[in-house]
This record gives C-alpha cells, sequence and structure tokens, in this order.
C-alpha cells in the first residue's frame, strides 16, 4: 500500500502542462536536469490519501519520434517501466493535434489520464467536451482543468492515486494490413520479443513495421527478414509506412476530436490571437513593433537592475567590508589574513550578487516573452536575417541580451530547441559587446580619442557584430555542417502569463545560476586574489604571481602593440570580467588604488542608516529608470574623477594605435569566466568554452595583429 | 493542379497531397508530427517581413516554417464552388 505511485506528465509545448504541475507541487518541486543532458527535469513527491505520490514533468513534446532530445527523453522513459501511470496534458483550444500524441501514448498500453487543460479559454470559443466519450472512446480516465484558476487539484490526485485500478488504453487498430503484418511479426519476433518484455509489445512491434533501426538495431534484435511481409504494405504506401502510420494516427485523432467536441457556433468569439498577430506580424508594423519590444525589454532590464547593482556593490566595499575589518582588526588578525577575507572573500560574494539584479531582471522578461507566445513570433520575424549567418530566428533575441551581459544571454538560448542552434548561438554570444566591457572603451576612448571617443566606441559594437556574423558563418561551414536546418515551429496563441508563473520561472533561473555558477565565481575571485598577493608579503606587484605571470606572457602582445606585463596582468585577470581589467590596471600602474583603506571607526548605526538611505536610492533610481525616457545609452558610465591619475598613467604607456588595439583585443579575446560557467552548466561540458576561448583568442589576435600592423605601415 | 506549399498564394485553402520523399527524414517527420498530412486542409496567413518563414494555418492552429521546407509539400488548391 506505501508504495509510492509514479506519474509522468506530458503534453504538447504549449498545452499549461507546467503550469499544471507548478500548482500541484508547489514548493515541493524539484529542478534538475535530465542525465546526461540539459533539458530541465521537475519532480516532486508528495502524500495524497495515505498515498506518496510522485510526479515526473517529461519535456514538451508533439510526437514521440525520436528526432529531437526531448523526444527521446520522453520516450525512453516511458518505454522503460517508470511510470504506472501517464498524465496527459491536452491543450481543450488545440484537441485535434494533441491527440495526437496521445494516440501514440496509447500504443505503450500503460493507463493514462488525459487532463484538458485550458478549459475556460475552449469553453469561451464555445468548444464543449464530452469526456464520458473520450473515457469510453479510449479507455483512459478524462477530466478538465484550467491550471492557471484552479486550487484545488484533489480530482486529479484521486485519478492518479486509484491507477492501478484503471483500464489498459484501448489497443487502436489502424487498418487490417497493419494488424495482420503485427501479427506475423509476433510470429517471427516471438523470442526477441519476450525477452524485451520491458518495452510495450504492441509499440515496439509498430517500430519495427516503422524500420526503426536506430531503435531496433539498439535493442539487439536479430534482424530478422520481414521485407517480403512488409512489401505489400510499402508497395500499397509509396514505400513510406511511417507517413503511413503517422498518417492513421493523425486520422484517429481527427476522428475522435469530431467525435467528442461540440462548437457552439453562436458563441464563437473572434480569434484573439489572429487580430493581435494582424497589427503585431504586420508587414510594415512588425519589425517596428519588433525593435520596440526589445528596447523596452533592455531597458527595463537594465534599468531597474543597475540602481540596484550599485547598492549591491556599495554594501559590500563599504559597510560589510567596514565591519569585518574592524571586527578582524580588533581580534588582531594577521593582514594578509585580512586582505584575503575582506578583498578575496567579501569581494568574491559581492561579486557574484552584482550579477543577480541582471539575471533575475532578465529571466524575469524572457519568462514572459516566452510564455505570452511572442518569442516564437519574434524568431518568425528575424528569421531571415539569421539564417543569412546560418543561425536560427530564436538565436536573435540571446544575441541581443548579449549587448547587456553575456551570462543571461547563455540562459536565454535555451528557447532553441536544436542542440546545434544553442551551441552555434552560445559561441556567437561572446563577440557581443556587453556592458562591463564599456568601462574599458570609455577609460581609453576618453584618454585617446577625446572629441570622437562616441564614435571609436560605436565602432567597437559594430566590429563585435560584424566578427559575430563571420564566425557564425564559419562555423555553419566547418563544425555544423551536415545538420539540417529546422525552423518548423508552431506560433502559440497569445496568453497572459500569470504573475505567479512568471515568478516560479525567474526564481528557478536565478537560483541555479546563485548556488552553481556562484560557487565557481566565488572560488575564481579568491584565485586570482592569491596570484596577486603571493608570494607572501609580496611588496611590488610586479613580482607577485599575477605579475611574473604577466611578464612570461607579455611577449605574445608584443607584435600587436602592448607587451608590457601590466597590459599582460590586466587581460589576465580580464578574463573573469572585463570590466576587472580597469581595476588591475589601476593597481599596477598607479599602485595605490584601493590599497590602504585607513582603518575607520566603526559606527554600525551610521552604516545601517546609510545601507537603508542606498537602498531607497536604489529603488528610486530604479524607479525614475523606467519613467524617464531613453538617454543616449542605457549603461552610462560616468567617467569618474578617480581614473584622472589613471588616465595619464595610461598616455604614457599606450599610443593612440595600441590604445585602439588594446580596446579592440578586449572585445574580442576571450568570453569571461562568468559566461564560460554558463556554458558549461547549459551543456554539461567545459568543451564548448574551450572552443569559444580558443575562438575568441585567435579571432583577437589576428584582428589585432592586422589593425596594428597595417595602420603603422600608414602612420 | 498540383503544387507545392510555397508557391501558393496567400489566403487560398488547399489540400495537402503529400510531403517530397525526397526530404531530409527528420524535416519530414517533424512536418508530419505537426500534423502536414494527406488530406488535410492548409493555408498560407502570412509572410514575414522579410520575405521568409511562411505562417501557414491547419488543423485549426498556425505553423511557421520556412520556404525551403515548404517547397517539400504538395498541395492543391480548392476550387471555390
Amino acid at each position: 500500500m506505501n508504495k509510492q505511485i509514479r506519474a509522468a506528465f506530458i503534453g504538447n509545448p504549449n498545452c499549461g502542462k507546467s503550469t499544471l504541475i507548478n500548482a500541484m507541487a508547489g514548493s515541493r518541486l524539484n529542478v534538475g536536469n535530465w542525465p546526461g543532458v540539459t533539458v530541465e527535469k521537475k519532480e516532486a513527491s508528495l502524500k495524497f490519501n495515505n498515498q506518496i505520490l510522485k510526479l515526473i514533468d517529461l519535456p514538451g513534446v508533439y510526437s514521440l519520434s525520436p528526432y529531437s532530445q526531448e523526444e527521446i527523453i520522453a520516450r525512453d522513459f516511458l518505454i522503460g517501466k517508470n511510470c504506472d501511470v501517464i498524465v496527459n496534458v491536452v491543450d481543450s483550444t488545440n484537441i485535434e493535434r494533441s491527440l495526437y500524441l496521445t494516440i501514440q501514448l496509447l500504443e505503450l498500453q500503460i493507463p493514462t489520464i488525459l487532463v484538458f487543460n485550458i478549459y475556460d479559454e475552449a469553453k469561451a470559443k464555445g468548444i464543449a467536451i464530452d469526456l464520458g466519450l473520450v473515457e469510453n472512446l479510449l479507455d483512459v480516465k478524462a477530466i478538465n482543468t484550467t491550471a492557471t484558476k484552479q486550487r484545488d487539484f484533489g480530482d486529479i490526485l484521486e485519478l492518479i492515486t486509484n491507477s492501478k485500478n484503471h483500464k489498459k488504453p484501448k489497443d487502436i487498430s489502424y487498418g487490417q494490413d497493419i494488424d495482420e503484418t503485427l501479427k506475423i511479426i509476433e510470429q517471427k519476433y516471438q523470442k526477441e520479443l519476450t525477452q524485451s518484455s520491458d518495452i510495450p509489445r504492441k509499440w515496439l512491434k509498430l517500430k519495427i513495421i516503422e524500420g526503426n533501426n536506430e531503435f531496433t538495431n539498439s535493442l539487439h534484435l536479430k534482424n530478422i527478414d520481414i521485407s517480403k511481409e512488409i512489401s505489400h504494405l510499402k508497395d500499397f504506401h509509396d514505400n513510406d509506412i511511417e507517413s503511413f502510420l503517422t498518417e492513421e494516427r493523425y486520422a484517429v485523432a481527427s476522428g475522435v476530436s469530431k467525435k467528442i467536441i461540440t462548437i457552439d457556433k453562436r458563441s464563437v468569439s473572434r480569434n484573439i490571437t489572429q487580430n493581435i498577430d494582424k497589427v503585431i506580424l504586420n508587414k510594415f508594423l512588425a519589425i517596428p513593433i519588433f525593435l520596440l519590444v526589445m528596447w523596452i525589454m533592455f531597458k527595463l532590464t537594465f534599468d531597474i537592475a543597475a540602481p540596484f547593482i550599485d547598492f549591491t556593490d556599495y554594501l559590500f566595499s563599504n559597510p560589510l567590508s567596514n565591519w569585518m575589518s574592524y571586527l578582524l582588526h580588533s581580534i588582531k588578525a594577521p593582514e594578509w589574513f585580512i586582505s584575503l577575507i575582506i578583498e578575496g572573500i567579501i569581494g568574491g560574494v559581492g561579486f557574484v550578487l552584482v550579477f543577480i539584479p541582471v539575471i533575475f531582471a532578465m529571466m524575469f522578461f524572457i519568462t514572459f516573452l516566452e510564455s505570452s507566445g511572442y518569442m516564437a513570433r519574434a524568431a518568425f520575424i528575424t528569421d531571415r536575417l539569421m539564417r543569412s549567418i546560418g543561425l536560427h530566428g530564436k538565436s536573435f533575441v540571446p544575441l541581443l541580451i548579449g549587448f547587456g551581459c553575456n551570462v543571461p544571454a547563455i540562459y536565454a538560448t535555451r528557447t532553441l530547441e536544436s542542440n546545434k542552434d544553442r551551441i552555434a548561438t552560445c559561441l556567437v554570444i561572446p563577440f557581443m559587446s556587453c556592458g562591463a566591457r564599456l568601462p574599458v572603451y570609455v577609460l581609453f576612448a576618453s584618454a585617446f580619442f577625446y572629441n570622437n571617443a562616441a564614435t571609436v566606441i560605436w565602432l567597437l559594437y559594430v566590429l563585435g557584430i560584424v566578427i559575430a556574423g563571420l564566425v557564425a558563418v564559419i562555423l555553419q561551414k566547418s563544425i555544423f555542417k551536415q545538420e539540417a536546418p529546422l525552423f518548423i515551429m508552431e506560433l502559440p496563441p497569445y496568453r497572459l502569463p500569470t504573475l505567479k508563473n512568471l515568478s516560479i520561472h525567474t526564481w528557478e533561473k536565478g537560483k541555479h545560476f546563485l548556488i552553481k555558477a556562484g560557487t565557481y565565481i566565488f572560488a575564481v575571485s579568491i584565485l586570482v586574489w592569491f596570484l596577486l598577493n603571493l608570494p607572501w608579503g609580496v611588496e611590488d606587484k610586479k613580482d607577485s604571481y599575477l605579475g611574473k605571470t604577466g611578464q612570461i606572457i607579455a611577449p605574445i602582445f608584443e607584435p600587436i602593440g602592448f607587451g608590457n606585463w601590466e597590459a599582460a596582468s590586466s587581460l589576465i585577470t580580464g578574463i573573469v570580467a572585463k570590466e576587472i581589467i580597469i581595476g588591475t590596471m589601476g593597481a599596477v600602474y598607479i599602485d595605490e588604488i584601493d590599497a590602504n583603506k585607513k582603518e575607520q571607526d566603526l559606527d554600525i548605526a551610521t552604516d545601517l542608516k546609510e545601507i537603508g538611505f542606498a537602498f531607497v536610492d536604489a529603488t528610486k533610481g530604479a524607479a525614475d529608470n523606467i519613467l524617464s525616457t531613453f538617454g543616449v545609452s542605457s549603461m552610462t558610465v560616468a567617467i569618474d574623477d578617480n581614473n584622472n591619475s589613471l588616465r595619464s598613467v595610461i598616455r604614457q604607456q599606450f599610443t593612440p594605435l595600441s590604445a585602439f588595439v588594446f580596446m579592440v583585443f578586449t572585445l574580442l579575446y576571450m568570453p569571461c569566466v562568468v559566461t564560460g560557467i554558463a556554458m558549461k552548466q547549459e551543456f554539461g561540458t567545459w568543451k564548448w568554452f574551450a572552443i569559444s576561448s580558443l575562438i575568441s583568442f585567435s579571432m583577437a589576435w589576428s584582428l589585432s595583429f592586422i589593425i596594428y600592423n597595417i595602420t603603422k605601415l600608414w602612420l | 493542379m498540383s503544387e507545392n506549399l510555397s508557391k501558393l498564394p496567400i489566403n487560398v485553402n488547399a489540400l495537402i497531397t503529400g510531403i517530397n520523399p525526397a526530404g531530409d527524414r527528420k524535416i519530414k517527420q517533424r512536418l508530419r508530427d505537426m500534423g502536414v498530412v494527406k488530406g488535410g486542409e492548409i493555408f498560407i496567413a502570412k509572410i514575414a517581413p522579410l520575405g521568409d518563414p511562411i505562417e501557414v494555418i491547419l488543423k485549426n492552429y498556425s505553423l511557421t516554417l520556412r520556404k525551403k521546407e515548404a517547397e517539400l509539400i504538395s498541395v492543391q488548391i480548392i476550387k471555390d464552388e
């Protein structure tokens, strides 16, 4: 009695399955990945009527044919005896196509519950579903719900709990000739079928008829010759039984849906989605509207996030470090230890947290675009452009996000279905000049190009885009040559996502970053601290490990104009995050910035008050930003006076040409470590970060070499 | 008269008569899974602002695909009475 009942939730994308499982499981939901792949796996265990139920969310699929990662995961799970009952979530407004998946599920002969979701929308459209008839026709249990509104799912849980008493689903016939062939296969393969008894028999036999070789081969079924038996089938169906069976399944689906649905013609409301699309996908308006949506998303993300970034930054660099420093001094901790705690650890944590506002805000908007239905339209609008460089329409939005920060951009590629498209997009993202590179441009451009600074910076952004296109084309012609490009996708109806769902998804993605990426970033920050401060008691930065490494690799930069250890060291730390380049330059060129913070008196009350004010300021700043109209740039960097001394040093160390080349190099040379960690998380391997670094570095060096040496000839 | 979907005029109803067997297996199966099966009705609702891809309506929902993929689908215009 205490054995848990495992229920696998499956349905088409956009059928509201994830909303349903979120609502049913609440906080008990565990999010992870399917083994070996990066497709999200959600599970929840809960108790109902003294019975433990395990809910497993399978990826959203249209079919069980093994042509995408999601389909293979769902298929392998279902045929592997991993579940006691299938909960098939059906979009009530799109029954016929949903039933096509249902028909395939019935072949597995596992007790099945059909949940007709989004029922309120169907009702508004005048669609009525005869649930009793569904149960009779298919030998399943049927129920309707509107997951976004319903609070109690006792009825579904009840059905899951009782599923062992349910009948097996109806064994649907796909016509006499198929039935007869199935019988022949039963005889010919008797032994093998019994050996593979774990796999649903009817399903396996159908696979044998379909001639789905990659699957039957993997089962070591002897290649018994059945070509004679199926030759008449082949002749009859143009040599393509897979196609014929699909048609048969669709025929059943469409027959069933015609029987179970009655449409009240009077209440057929205007098709809202089509009306919205008349404007949003209008020939002339589509692109301007798209750009506007992107602009708003971008602007809101960075405007909302920026003041909080400053606040986090302030919190960690001032009150927290001061308190800690006071505390450590008072217990007479050694100087190096204080430095490790304050610069290494607190600095490291602060560095992780600084990313949080951007990641959360960006993920919120991405989720909104995704679940409202606009993301698919964005792909529709931009696909032609993206295809010209071998990418997918859905690559556009992640690339655009890359201009803000490459890290959420990597996560945003999850909307791409094919792994090849995802990887190609991720390899191109680092060329989008992110916000962290801007301070470097600002410093150098303002030091050397005065009135033309803006033009120079603009040129760098354009250069990034050009290189991105070039790399995308090269990738298409090399690594990803064999893959057939595939765009076919649904344009789902517009739906207003609920705030609850948005928050759940945003929180999941943010948490993911915080925990997993946070650990790595933290470790890297501490490593950099050691590099800068070892050997013990090092006075001159030149003698630190970082300085020494800088001296070793400096010759690499000789041919491109800045072969000194200071620049080399800055570029090394810049791998962690590009904005650090300036901090390091400050430390190595001037050696005083931030070096000896005076021990301050502790005044917690004042500090707390200031923290409070700073937070209010941040919130107010965010609100102001939303209201204010757009300036020249979202991420304006104030040229602060502290950099004046650095600027004059740089003027002595660089020529205008080497300064420009340094900026080009900074733009291209490496995805930052945080981006790399995001890639590792998404693909489960460091391989793509390594490849990305390799491409970036060789691009950066060769382009810098060309610019530097050709321009030198002209000068 | 049979022709391929990419040449179908906008907003003209047609019957799907088949998928070109010469197409890539993955693309063909994806099309079928999305409901592009013999005998179904289909029409082009929109063409993207840059001329490609297209949006088609079939089985009461909307699907987008590139013209190159649409070329694999043969259709027959339904004559109005």
